[in-house]
């Protein structure tokens, strides 16, 4: 057995142009797409994000006061003196400034710019397709939400968010501003119940909310290990290439009449495939670690995790290549099952998200992708790295042991009893 | 030591091999002759145990290999036609991985790979990858691979075929010496008559999945003919002498003309010694005679109406 290993590895190693592809294509690929994707999807340092958003501004910040007084004697039923006490306190807060003061804070800059505009002039732009949204404030506002806030009532009138269609920049931008709002009512709200005389209204952090208190997922991480993955998968095209030449090449006859069992081949293949699958994908992702610091500070356990389910992967690919060799050695047409394999892995590969995000993808293709090994391992790895949760992958990796069972039966049951080989 | 009985093959209903009997004995050098296409190929497989029969049987010292191929595997080398090496290894590399899987290591590995190397002469580039060879030097490390184990029973398909002559009589030396001084038993296809002819006692004749002949060279010529003919330059005819001629046992015809004569005689009567103390008596000088001999090859067209090679 130990002979068979040492031979696949061996042959394999001296094939040097398969080599550099496994092993520096992907670490390429990783650093090309990254600095490609850079500009479209970073999530750390760099923005990404820049919306433009139109305000219309209808409210008359100089008539607010004297409306609010009005509102608060009319329909509160307050005494003049109470009044007059509750707009001297208002006096201090300039809910359409706070807004603007919002927008343009230093957190939201970079992923907002604000253009103070007409109406008419504005729903123009984001027809044009120049702006991305338009923010109007309506005739009252600041006089409607402050008696609101006092009175406890959600206000009248709001913020009017128009949008041309539906794209994820405007509804992120809607998720800002519905984010401010509420904290805008939530502030008046703790501000009347302490009654502080000075309102000091704290900003709300701009961005997205996160999902869950996890560590994000970055672009480069999902390139490092969607491209160790899927070179991964054509390495297990390789070895059954590999087995092809030693049909063709009368080599497999050989072993036969050395009455060596001829499953040893078998299981030798597998074994150099789960050799190979490992040291290629921990080679990529500690190559690209070190230029791109993929997964930085991470703890011990982390690391653990990591090796681990890229153990699991590579022995569901052993489980793949047994079948592949099992098939190999079954057909006639050696050529076009090689073709076939191909097909099959480049298959796994794009549904099981290794060329692009499965997320793109159909939803119907999606549950199909979940389902390949690779999908599998992917969608583990990705939960792995945001939670580190132990609960979260314990069922992708049953689902990954029981395909590599699956596989290795196949592959087994597939394989030619010895003398009926051609 | 061993038998095939009534061995055929059938590709698809196409019959490839059929009914042939042949047996090797203990220690023989035989050849299996034929052109291409004749069925020699997959009769070694049957008998190699690669390929199983579609009908008949093997028998290695009476017990049948068909259903137990373990033994003949363990004492038989097989050259295969095609190489069976890996390109992408050296020649010592090669026979380290097939000598591990025949269960030999250590020391018994080093010196198996070693001798083997050396008998077919490649101990000086044993380092060197396969795919860097010569052919004929692939087809020695082919042989080279089938003797690790020191098989009983050396079984080669085609050994020269496509290969430069020096090549070609290393591996015909090898051979004879693998036969003559180690005693291995020798089943070589062939489709060259001169091979086979050098190399061994008994051989079989093969055309269209057929043994169409069989016996040690002397006995297939003699299915030939059962005639040789004999043509004499003489220095002066002379009438008597031509009678006399007549006389001789096993002479059928004399046909005379001029100073020549030629005489058709029955198969092994020892016409030449006759033939020159008769001359001699009559003070005739015999300037020049040969024999024509039948050729395998000319058996060959004899038995299947074409020629060996094409
Ligand atoms: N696997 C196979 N399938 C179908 N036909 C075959 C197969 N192997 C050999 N043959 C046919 O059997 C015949 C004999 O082939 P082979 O034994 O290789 O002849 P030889 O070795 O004498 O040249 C040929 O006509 C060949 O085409
Ligand atoms: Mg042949």
């Amino acid at each position: 057995m130990r002979s068979f290993i040492k031979k696949d590895l061996l042959i394999f190693w001296r094939d040097r142009k398969e080599l550099a592809t496994v092993l520096i294509l992907p670490i390429l690929l990783v650093l090309v797409l990254n600095f490609a994707f850079a500009g479209l999807f970073s999530n750390n340092e760099q923005s990404s994000l820049d919306l433009q958003l139109a305000v219309v501004n209808q409210d008359d910040v100089a008539e607010a006061m004297a409306r609010l007084n009005e509102k608060l004697v009319n329909e509160a039923s307050l005494g003049d003196q109470e009044a007059k006490a509750l707009v001297e306190q208002a006096n201090d807060i300039h809910p359409v400034q706070l807004l603007f003061d919002f927008l343009e804070s230093e957190d939201l800059n970079d992923w907002v710019t604000v253009h103070k505009l007409e109406e008419s002039v504005a729903v123009d732009k984001v027809k044009e397709g120049d702006l991305d949204a338009i923010l109007i404030i309506p005739d009252g506002f600041t006089a409607e939400s402050l008696y609101a806030a006092f009175v406890g009532e959600s206000p009248a009138t709001t913020l009017e968010y128009k949008l041309e269609k539906e794209t994820s920049n405007s509804s992120a931008l809607y998720s800002i501003i519905h984010g401010f709002i509420d904290h805008l009512n939530y502030q008046f709200a703790i501000q009347e119940i302490a009654g502080a005389s000075e309102p000091a209204v704290k900003l709300p952090e701009g961005g997205f909310e996160k999902i869950g208190a996890g560590e994000t997922f970055t672009m480069t991480q999902y390139f490092t290990v969607a491209m160790g993955a899927l070179f991964a998968l054509f390495l297990v095209a390789t070895v059954a290439t590999k087995t092809g030449v030693e049909i063709r090449e009368q080599v497999f006859n050989r072993i036969l009449l050395t009455n060596s069992h001829p499953m040893h081949f078998l299981i030798g293949k597998m074994v150099s495939t789960i050799c190979l699958v490992l040291l290629q994908i921990i080679f990529v992702m500690i190559v690209s670690h070190f230029i791109l610091d993929v997964f930085p500070d991470r703890s011990i356990t982390f690391w653990i995790g990591l090796i681990a389910m890229v153990i699991l992967l590579s022995l569901v690919l052993s489980g793949l290549a047994a079948v592949f060799t099992a098939i190999s050695l079954r057909v006639n047409d050696i050529d076009a099952a090689n073709g076939i394999f191909m097909l099959v892995i480049l298959l796994f590969g794009i549904i099981g998200g290794n060329f692009v995000p499965i997320y793109i993808l159909p939803n119907w293709l999606q549950q199909i992708g979940e389902w390949t090994p690779n999908g599998l391992f992917l969608v583990m790895l990705t939960d792995w790295i945001q939670f580190e949760e132990l609960s979260s992958i314990v069922k992708p990796s049953i689902l990954l042991t029981g395909i590599f069972l699956l596989f290795t039966m196949i592959g087994l049951a597939l394989f030619p009893q010895r003398g009926k080989a051609k | 030591m061993l038998e095939t009985i009534n061995l055929s093959k059938s590709f698809k209903g196409k019959k490839v091999v059929q009914d042939v009997n042949l047996y090797l004995n203990n220690g023989e050098s035989v050849g299996l002759l034929g052109p291409n296409g004749a069925g020699k190929s997959t009769t070694i497989s049957m008998i190699s145990t690669l390929i199983k029969p579609t009908s008949g049987e093997i028998k290695l010292n009476g017990v049948n290999t068909i259903d137990k191929p373990g033994e003949i595997r363990r004492i038989s080398g097989v050259v295969p036609q095609e190489l069976a090496l890996y390109q992408e290894l050296s020649a010592y590399e090669n026979l380290k991985f097939f000598g591990a899987i025949y269960k030999m290591k250590g020391k018994e590995l080093e010196k198996g790979i070693q001798q083997a190397l050396e008998f077919v002469g490649l101990e000086a580039r044993q380092k060197d990858l396969v795919k860097t060879y010569s052919g004929g030097m692939k087809r020695r490390l082919n042989i080279a691979a089938a003797l690790l184990h020191k098989p009983k029973i050396l079984i080669l398909d085609e050994p020269t075929v496509g290969i430069d002559p020096q090549s070609r009589n290393h591996i015909l030396e090898t051979v004879r010496m693998l036969n003559q001084k180690d005693g291995t038993t020798i089943l070589y296809t062939s489709h060259y008559m001169e091979e086979v002819e050098q190399l061994c006692d008994r051989l079989y004749i093969m055309d269209h999945g057929k043994i169409i002949a069989a016996g040690t060279k002397a006995e297939l010529l003699s299915i030939l003919s059962t005639e040789d003919t004999i043509k004499v330059e003489l220095n002066k005819m002379d009438e008597t002498f031509v009678e006399y001629v007549k006389t001789i046992e096993g002479v059928r015809k004399v046909e005379a003309s001029h100073s020549q004569m030629k005489i058709i005689a029955t198969k092994g009567s020892n016409l030449i010694s006759k033939l020159v103390h008769l001359a001699e008596k009559h003070h005739i000088q015999l300037i020049n005679f040969h024999t024509e001999t039948p050729s395998l090859e000319d058996v060959f067209l004899h038995l299947t109406g074409s020629k060996l090679r094409n």
